[in-house]
C-alpha cells in the first residue's frame, strides 16, 4: 500500500467494516474493549488495528444505538471491567449488515474480478 | 506505573461530559491502556517502550475527542458536587442547592421531622399571636379616619377617677366652647325590654346624640341614621339596630325599616339597621335610641354618665386638643367651683381607649412567642452543627475540589431556609388551628374578636419570619462548618480535629442561650400564675359559691315610680325565697365585679367637705336580704329589716368598714348620719344602722373603694336591676324555677345574663386568664425545647467522648465518677444559663408590672423556684446520657471505631 490512494480506500474500508466486525466480535459472548481490538488485530493478521482513540467511540455510538450493551464486570483479583454483549437489536443488525457485506463483496468480486474468498 | 487516568482526561476536558460519564470512561479507557502497557512489557519492552506503546494508542488525541463527541452529549447540567468553583451563576447554583437541599433534608428523615416540629411550634405561636396583635392593635378601627377619633373624659384623678365619664352641662359646655373637634357626640347606656312577638328578652342599647353615626362616619346597611331634631325631648321614637339583632329577632327582614317594635312597653320605630359588626366601645350593643336631654339634665354638672368621643378636625393633634380642652375644664372649675373643683378633661385616641387594656398582655404575649422561637432557632442549629460534624468529610472533599467559604456558607444557609420553610409551612396551619383556639380565650370584650383571622399581612409576617428564622438558626452551623482544618478532618480518625471541638463550644453556648431564654419566659409565666393565683384567692368580701345571679331589669315606662318597683321586687323574692332549693334571695343595682357606676358624692353630719372634694361613695340599694344571700358579713349593728326601714321610717344606711374608719374614726359609725347628695331639710340624713365588710365592688384586683347600701324601700335614685339566689345546691339547677316565678310576677319581665356569682368572678379575671395561660403555654413550650436541647448536646458529647470515658474506667474510674463528669458538664451550661437568664428576667419582667397582682416583679419566691425547677430538669436531661455513658464497657468503648 504504497500510495495515498490506497491509504484512503483502507481507513475507508475500515470504517464501513468497523461496526460489522465489533457485533461478529460479541456475537457469541460478551467481550471488554481490549479483548476486541486484540481480536481484529489477531485475526486480522495485523492488517486491521483499532486503537484507543477509534475503538472507543466506535464502541459508545453502537451501544448508544443500542446494538451493544456494556457492563461493568468484577471479577476475583482483577480490576472490574466493562463488557459489551449483543443486543436483540443488534443482532438483527448483525445478520443484515452481514447480508449486505456478502452481496457488497459478491459484486465487488463480480466487477473486479475478484474470487470470492 | 504511569497515570493513564490523567492523559486520558485530558483529552476528554473539551467535552463537558457529565463527571459520571466520564469517570466511567476514564477508568475503561485507562484499563485499557494499562493492558496495551502490561503486553508490551510481556513483550519484552523496556517501561518506557511500553509506555510510549500504549499513548500510542491515544495518539492523535483530538481523534478520541472528535470520536466522542460525535457519540457521547454533553451533560445538560454542571452536576459537580455541590461547592465547586462555579460555572454556571447564581442561578444555578440556587437550584443545584435547593436540589441537594432537598435531598439531605429527605435522606435525614427523623432529624428533618424533629426540626420541623420544632419550627412549626414557634413560628406557628408567632403567627397566631401576631394575628391577634394584627387585628387589635394594628387594624385600624372600623370607622372613617378613625385615627382622628378621640375618647374626652373628666378627669377626676384626685378621688381616683381619672377617666371618668362627663355629666350632661360639661359635655354641653365642652362641645360649644371647644375649637378643635369636627364635632362631639355623647352616649349613655341604656337597656331595653323587647316585648311583642316571642319571649321577652333584654337587650343592652345606648342613647346617642344624633351626630352619633354621622360623626364616627358609618352609614346604616339599610334605612337612615338619626335625624338631628331627633334629639329633642319629646320627639318621636326611632330606633337603629344592631345587624345581629336584626337577623336572629327579626329574621333579617328587610322591610323592617319603618315598622314599629316595643321597648320597654313603648313603641318605637325601627330607622335603620347597621352594618355587620359596628360596634362602639361595648361590644355587645344591640340598638340606639336618640339621647334628648331634658333642661334640667342639660344644667347637670353632678350627675356623671356619658361617654363623649369628638373628631379632631384635620391636622389637629391630640395634645393641642387636650391644651384647649384642659383651659375650658379650667374655666368651668372657676365658674362652677361646687361642681368642678379639681375636675380636668382628659383626651384619649379611640384606638388607645379601645386597645389599652389588653395591649401591655399582648405585647408580653409576643415577646414571649418570640422567645419560644429563639428557643426553637437554638434547637435546630444544635441538630445542624451536631449533624455538620457528621457531615465534615463530605465538607473537606468539597473544599478539596474547591468550593469557596462563602459557596459552603451558601449550600448551608440554602439547607436551613429549606428547613425553615418547611417549619413555616407546617406552622402556618397550625397557626389557623391556634387561632381559632385563641378566640375562645380572648375576653369577649376585647374589641374586634370576631374578625381576628390569618390574613394577608401575617401571612407577610410569617413568611419574613421563616426566612430570618432559617438565617438565625443556619447561619451558626454555617459558618462553623465552613471553618475548620481541611488536613486534620481528611487524616483518618479526624473526628477529634480542633473543629469538633469549636463546635461543642457553640453548641454549649446554644445551650445557655436556650436555658436562659427560657427562663425569662419561666419567670414570666411564674410570676403571672403567682398573680392568679393570688387574684383567686383574694377575699372578693361576699360568698362566690351556691349563688345564682341574673339580670331583672324594669322598664322604667312600666314601673315608673319607686312604689310599683318595690313591690313587684317584694313579691318576686318572696316567691323565689319560696322555691325548695333557695336559701334566700336580694336584689340590687350592680352585682359585684361587673360595674364601675352608681357612686354618689355624700354629706357626712358634722364634718364640713371641703368645697369641690365630694365624698365619694359607692351606692348599692339592696332589699333586706341581699347581705344574707351574698354572705356579706355585718360587722357592727345591724342589717335592713323587712317591715322595719320602709318607705315612711326614718332613713338609714350600711356603710363599709373602710367608710367607718374613714369618717368616724376611733368612735364607731353606729348612729351617726349622712346624707346622699346635700340634705335640705332632717329628713334627708340618714342614719348609719350597721357596718358590713368591704367588698371588691369594681375588680378584684383594686382594693375596695368606700361603700354603702341603701334599702331599695327608702332609696330611689338607684333601682334595682341583679338578682342573687343562694341556694342549696347547683346554683345553675334552680335557674329555670327562678325565671319562671319571675314569670309569675310579670309575664312580660325579661330575664337575662343567668350567670353563677363563680361565673361572673371567673369572667371578670378572664383577661389575666388569657395571659397567664398562654403564658405559661409558652414557658412550657420552652422549657420542653429547652431540655431537648440540653439533652442533644449532652448525648453528643457524651458518644464523643465514649473513648474517653472508657479509658478512664479501665483505669479505675466508678460508674459515679463517670455521672459526675457528665452530669458535672451539663449542670455548668445549665448554671450559666440560669444565671444570664436571671438577668434577663430582671430587666425584662419589669415590663409585666402592669399584668401582675401581689406580686413584685423581681418576686424572689418566683425567680427561685424557676430557676429550681429548670435545674432539675436541665439534671434530668443530662443524667440520662450520662447514665448510658456510665454502663459503657470499657472493652467495646475502646474499641469505638
Amino acid at each position: 500500500m504504497s500510495y495515498i490512494g490506497s491509504d484512503i480506500l483502507a481507513r475507508e474500508l475500515k470504517k464501513g467494516s468497523a461496526e460489522l466486525l465489533i457485533l461478529s466480535l460479541v456475537e457469541h459472548q460478551p467481550r471488554h474493549g481490549y479483548d476486541i481490538g486484540n481480536l481484529i488485530e489477531q485475526r486480522s493478521g495485523g492488517v486491521l488495528r483499532f486503537n484507543v482513540a477509534s475503538l472507543y467511540p466506535l464502541l459508545y455510538r453502537l451501544e448508544r444505538r443500542g446494538w451493544i450493551q456494556g457492563r461493568w464486570v468484577e471479577q476475583a483479583g482483577q480490576r472490574r471491567r466493562r463488557y459489551y454483549k449483543l443486543t436483540a437489536e443488534g443482532k438483527r443488525v448483525l445478520a443484515a449488515q452481514r447480508d449486505t457485506w456478502r452481496e457488497f463483496v459478491e459484486a465487488i468480486g463480480r466487477i473486479t474480478g475478484m474470487e470470492h474468498a | 506505573m504511569p497515570d493513564w487516568k490523567t492523559e486520558v482526561r485530558q483529552r476528554l476536558a473539551g467535552l463537558r461530559l457529565s463527571p459520571t460519564r466520564e469517570s466511567e470512561i476514564v477508568e475503561e479507557l485507562s484499563q485499557h491502556l494499562e493492558d496495551r502497557y502490561e503486553q508490551a512489557l510481556r513483550g519484552g519492552a523496556d517501561a518506557e517502550e511500553a509506555r510510549r506503546a500504549a499513548i500510542q494508542e491515544l495518539t492523535e488525541s483530538d481523534l478520541l475527542a472528535q470520536g466522542l463527541s460525535r457519540v457521547e452529549r454533553p451533560a445538560r447540567f454542571e452536576s459537580v458536587a455541590p461547592g465547586t468553583p462555579r460555572r454556571f451563576g447564581m442561578l444555578g447554583d440556587l437550584k443545584q442547592d435547593l436540589r441537594y437541599g432537598v435531598r439531605m433534608l429527605w435522606k435525614n428523615k427523623s432529624f428533618t421531622a424533629i426540626a420541623v416540629v420544632a419550627l412549626a411550634l414557634g413560628i406557628g405561636a408567632n403567627s397566631a399571636i401576631f394575628s391577634v396583635v394584627n387585628t387589635v392593635l394594628l387594624r385600624p378601627l372600623p370607622y372613617r379616619e378613625p385615627e382622628r377619633l378621640v375618647m374626652v373624659w373628666e378627669d377626676n384623678s384626685k378621688i381616683g377617677y381619672p377617666r371618668d365619664t362627663p355629666a350632661a352641662a360639661n359635655y354641653i359646655d365642652w362641645r360649644d366652647q371647644s375649637t378643635v373637634f369636627e364635632g362631639m357626640a355623647a352616649t349613655a347606656d341604656r337597656s331595653f325590654n323587647l316585648t311583642g312577638a316571642g319571649e321577652p328578652e333584654r337587650f343592652d342599647g345606648k342613647r346617642v346624640t344624633t351626630n352619633f353615626f354621622s360623626l364616627l362616619g358609618v352609614e346604616p346597611q339599610l334605612g337612615r341614621a338619626f335625624l338631628p331634631e331627633e334629639d329633642a325631648p319629646g320627639a318621636s321614637r326611632v330606633v337603629v339596630l344592631s345587624h345581629g339583632l336584626w337577623q336572629r329577632r327579626f329574621g333579617s327582614d328587610p322591610s323592617l325599616v319603618g315598622k314599629t317594635v316595643t321597648l320597654n312597653g313603648e313603641g318605637y320605630t325601627v330607622v335603620g339597621v347597621m352594618p355587620q359588626g359596628f360596634q362602639f366601645l361595648s361590644q355587645d350593643v344591640s340598638l340606639w335610641v336618640p339621647m334628648a336631654f331634658t333642661q334640667q339634665q342639660a344644667a347637670s354638672r353632678g350627675n356623671h354618665y356619658l361617654e363623649v368621643f369628638a373628631r379632631l378636625k384635620p391636622g389637629v393633634s391630640v395634645e393641642r386638643a387636650q391644651a384647649e380642652m384642659s383651659t375650658i375644664a379650667a374655666r368651668l372649675q372657676q365658674q362652677y367651683p361646687e361642681q368642678n373643683t379639681d375636675l380636668g378633661a382628659t383626651v384619649v385616641p379611640l384606638h388607645e381607649e379601645v386597645v389599652g387594656n389588653i395591649k401591655p398582655a399582648l405585647l408580653v404575649l409576643l415577646g414571649a412567642v418570640g422567645f419560644v422561637l429563639l428557643v426553637a432557632c437554638a434547637n435546630v442549629a444544635n441538630l445542624l452543627l451536631a449533624r455538620a460534624a457528621v457531615r465534615q468529610k463530605e465538607i473537606a472533599l468539597r473544599t478539596a475540589l474547591g468550593a469557596s467559604r462563602l459557596r459552603l456558607v451558601r449550600q448551608f444557609l440554602t439547607e436551613s431556609v429549606l428547613l425553615a420553610a418547611l417549619g413555616g409551612l407546617v406552622g402556618l396551619l397550625l397557626s389557623v388551628w391556634g387561632v381559632t383556639l385563641l378566640k375562645s380565650f380572648i375576653p369577649p370584650n376585647i374589641s374586634q374578636v370576631k374578625a381576628i383571622a390569618v390574613d394577608a399581612r401575617v401571612l407577610g409576617f410569617t413568611v419574613l419570619m421563616t426566612l430570618l428564622t432559617g438565617l438565625v438558626f443556619g447561619l451558626a452551623p454555617a459558618l462553623q462548618a465552613s471553618k475548620f482544618n481541611l488536613n486534620e478532618t481528611l487524616k483518618e480518625g479526624g473526628r477529634d480535629a480542633a473543629a469538633a471541638r469549636g463546635g461543642n463550644r457553640v453548641r454549649g453556648l446554644l445551650v445557655v442561650a436556650e436555658v436562659a431564654v427560657s427562663l425569662v419566659l419561666l419567670v414570666g409565666a411564674g410570676l403571672l400564675i403567682n398573680s392568679f393565683m393570688r387574684l383567686r384567692s383574694v377575699d372578693p368580701g361576699f360568698r362566690t359559691n351556691n349563688l345564682l345571679t341574673m339580670s331583672v331589669v324594669l322598664p322604667p315606662q312600666k314601673y315608673p315610680d319607686q312604689a310599683r318597683r318595690t313591690a313587684f321586687y317584694t313579691d318576686m323574692i318572696r316567691r323565689v325565697e319560696a322555691l325548695p332549693g333557695v336559701r334566700s334571695a336580694g336584689v340590687t343595682n350592680w352585682i359585684p365585679l361587673v360595674s364601675q357606676g352608681d357612686s354618689i358624692g355624700v354629706t357626712i353630719e358634722g364634718q364640713p367637705a371641703p368645697t369641690g372634694k365630694p365624698n365619694i361613695i359607692v351606692t348599692r340599694v339592696v332589699s333586706p336580704h341581699y347581705f344574707d344571700a351574698m354572705g356579706i358579713r355585718l360587722l357592727d349593728g345591724r342589717a335592713f329589716e323587712e317591715g322595719r326601714d320602709r318607705i315612711d321610717s326614718p332613713c338609714v344606711v350600711v356603710v363599709g368598714e373602710t367608710v367607718a374608719r374613714k369618717y368616724w374614726p376611733g368612735e364607731g359609725a353606729l348612729g351617726k348620719r349622712l346624707s346622699p347628695g346635700k340634705p335640705e331639710s332632717d329628713a334627708d340624713w340618714c342614719q348609719v344602722v350597721g357596718v358590713v365588710r368591704d367588698v371588691r365592688q369594681m375588680d378584684l384586683a383594686a382594693e375596695p373603694k368606700p361603700q354603702m347600701y341603701f334599702t331599695y324601700e327608702q332609696a330611689d335614685f338607684f333601682a334595682p336591676r341583679h338578682l342573687v339566689v343562694s341556694t342549696e345546691g347547683d346554683p345553675l339547677a334552680l335557674a329555670g324555677a327562678v325565671r319562671k316565678t319571675v314569670w309569675e310576677v310579670d309575664r312580660d319581665q325579661p330575664v337575662s345574663n343567668v350567670n353563677t356569682m363563680e361565673g361572673v368572678l371567673s369572667e371578670s379575671i378572664a383577661r389575666q386568664r388569657f395571659s397567664t395561660l398562654l403564658l405559661g403555654v409558652f414557658a412550657g413550650v420552652a422549657l420542653v425545647l429547652a431540655a431537648v436541647g440540653i439533652y442533644g448536646v449532652m448525648s453528643y458529647s457524651m458518644a464523643q467522648r465514649t473513648r474517653e470515658i472508657g479509658i478512664r474506667m479501665a483505669l479505675g474510674a466508678q460508674k459515679w465518677d463517670v455521672l459526675k463528669l457528665a452530669v458535672g458538664q451539663g449542670l455548668k451550661l445549665v448554671a450559666l444559663g440560669v444565671g444570664l437568664g436571671l438577668v434577663g428576667a430582671f430587666a425584662l419582667t419589669r415590663v409585666m408590672s402592669s399584668l401582675l397582682f401581689g406580686v413584685s416583679a423581681t418576686d424572689p419566691a418566683t425567680l427561685a423556684t424557676i430557676s429550681l425547677v429548670l435545674v432539675a430538669v436541665a439534671l434530668l436531661a443530662s443524667y440520662i446520657p450520662a447514665r448510658r455513658a456510665s454502663k459503657v464497657d470499657p472493652l467495646i468503648a475502646l474499641r469505638y471505631e
